[in-house]
């Protein structure tokens, strides 16, 4: 036989597979959100994703907010899924797209029923859901069936010299085994984006990617607003970074030498395997959002000063090179790398550092944000609600 | 010596504290791309992370960090100066 990395994972109804085996209560609007927390209250292990919108959006905002929460409904580490809205319509649009995967999901609308009554009956289906889940026996899975978003944030010095090249170890070794990696953050290219256009494997994606950098540089120039304390964010430029070019500079830094198969709009899963840039902002709760609702199964961030963020259904690895932040935020990194700055470690130790990080949370060990209950879930808003 | 600074390429202008450095510190340096090393002299103090100037850089050139162009400075920057947003400004956004 061969030698190939294997975890445990959950083989779902439409093949793709998870790491974590979750029952989400899904609102379709802001105001379901109290009765989603009361289900999850009540159903103990069910994940309520509460979030402020899906009222009177319109357009392409509406068609973001539906690809987003179909998405993370559909993401491979949920087993089933109740979705609890205010009226039919929309609310049984998302459970049906998210039923496309064939995994158990049932809608629950508050009009006509009120909130008692919508909470029993959707935490009845709930605990149904979890039993259910329960009996999902995890099996052995190659590790090229693994799908990796990866993000650096509240980013420092020490993320480009050395959490970043950490993450570019991993992933380099993950697309040689065949799986599937994106990263995104189009707008915290500005300075690099040059590398990043050199790096598409088609012209045609080249293009694509030349077109969409160009669209969010030129909406955040139209502004006209002073950008320094936004990006860098004050963080950056109290870890030492200046402008947004070094910024850029250190974010590129996660991808190493790979190439790149193609680019995707925000939230959109990605057609093959292979490494895919996402169309993003740099917020690191609307970034891991988009990812799960593209299917990542696992993600992998950096931070220098110590960003704190999680997300409801897909696990995220911390790492930080910063001898400060592993020290005084210890409880939220997983991984420290400091010993690469002091030149203890290799950049190779750390890369092996990070991949047995990976095939132990993918093979089920809790990261830092998931015991500490982060579980930031943001849907992004491209413009103001009807 | 231990290293208190790391930079990306030869050619950078600037390289990182990996710790807090004193104004009138003598510390030295490694470039991780080659490991080379070479010492200088901090005319400020640096903050952990923060950048110290290997070389003088004019008023208007450009400061290169992993080889590129990531800003330039905004007034003269003599070797061993804190460098950040003070003297550095980006060459994309205002």
């Amino acid at each position: 036989m061969n030698n190939r990395p294997t975890f445990r994972g959950y083989r779902r109804e439409n093949g793709k597979v998870g790491i974590r085996n979750h029952v989400a209560v899904i609102p379709t609007t802001g105001i379901s959100n109290t009765a989603a927390q009361n289900v999850s209250k009540i159903i103990h292990g069910a994940e309520a994703l509460t979030h402020p919108f899906g009222e009177l959006q319109f357009g392409k905002d509406l068609e973001l907010f539906f690809r987003t929460v179909i998405g993370v409904g559909s993401n491979p580490n949920v087993a089933a899924a109740v979705v609890i809205g205010l009226e039919p319509d929309w609310t049984d649009k998302i459970a049906a797209g998210i039923a496309e995967t064939g995994k158990p999901v049932a809608s629950f609308y508050l009009e006509r029923h009120g909130d008692l009554a919508t909470i029993e009956r959707a935490a009845r289906k709930a605990k149904e859901f979890m039993h259910y889940a329960s009996e999902i026996k995890p099996c052995e899975i190659d590790l090229s069936e693994l799908v990796v978003g990866i993000k650096c944030s509240e980013s420092d010095t020490t993320s480009g010299l050395a959490s970043n090249p950490t993450i570019a170890q991993v992933v380099e070794h993950l697309l040689e085994l065949g799986a599937t990696v994106m990263f995104g953050e189009t707008s915290e290219l500005t300075g690099a984006e040059h590398i990043i256009a050199d790096r598409f494997k088609s012209i045609k994606e080249q293009e694509k990617f030349r077109r969409v950098y160009n669209e969010y540089a030129e909406f955040i120039e139209s502004k006209h607003a002073h950008l320094l304390g936004s990006q860098p964010t004050q963080g950056n430029i109290h870890g030492g970074l200046s402008t947004i070019e070094e910024k850029a500079f250190g974010n590129i830094q996660k991808i190493g030498n790979a190439m790149i198969d193609g680019v995707l709009e925000p939230g959109e899963a990605p057609p093959g395997r292979g490494l895919w840039f996402m169309n993003t902002s740099s917020d690191a709760a609307e970034v891991l959002t988009l990812f799960a609702a593209a299917g990542s199964t696992l993600q992998i961030m950096s931070t220098g000063q110590g960003n704190i963020v999680g997300n409801p259904v897909v696990p995220v690895i911390k790492l930080s090179a910063n001898p400060l932040t592993v020290s005084v935020m210890s409880e939220h990194i997983d991984l420290n790398v400091s010993g690469l700055l002091s030149r203890e470690i290799t950049l190779e130790q750390a890369g092996d550092m990070l991949m047995n990080m990976v095939l132990r949370t993918a093979g089920g060990r809790l990261t830092s944000s998931e015991v500490l209950g982060h579980r930031e879930f943001l849907p992004p808003k491209l413009f103001r609600s009807a | 010596m231990e290293h208190k600074v790391l930079a990306h390429k030869p050619q950078d202008s600037v390289g990182v504290a990996i710790t807090n450095i004193a104004t009138g510190e003598r510390v030295s340096g490694i470039v991780t791309e080659n490991d080379s090393r070479f010492t200088l002299e901090a005319r400020d103090n640096i903050p952990l992370g923060h950048k110290i100037a290997l070389r003088a850089v004019a008023a208007g050139e450009k400061i290169i960090i992993y080889g590129w162009s990531c800003g330039y400075a905004s007034q003269p920057i003599a070797a061993g100066e804190h460098v950040h947003v003070h003297n550095m400004k980006s060459a994309r956004w205002s």
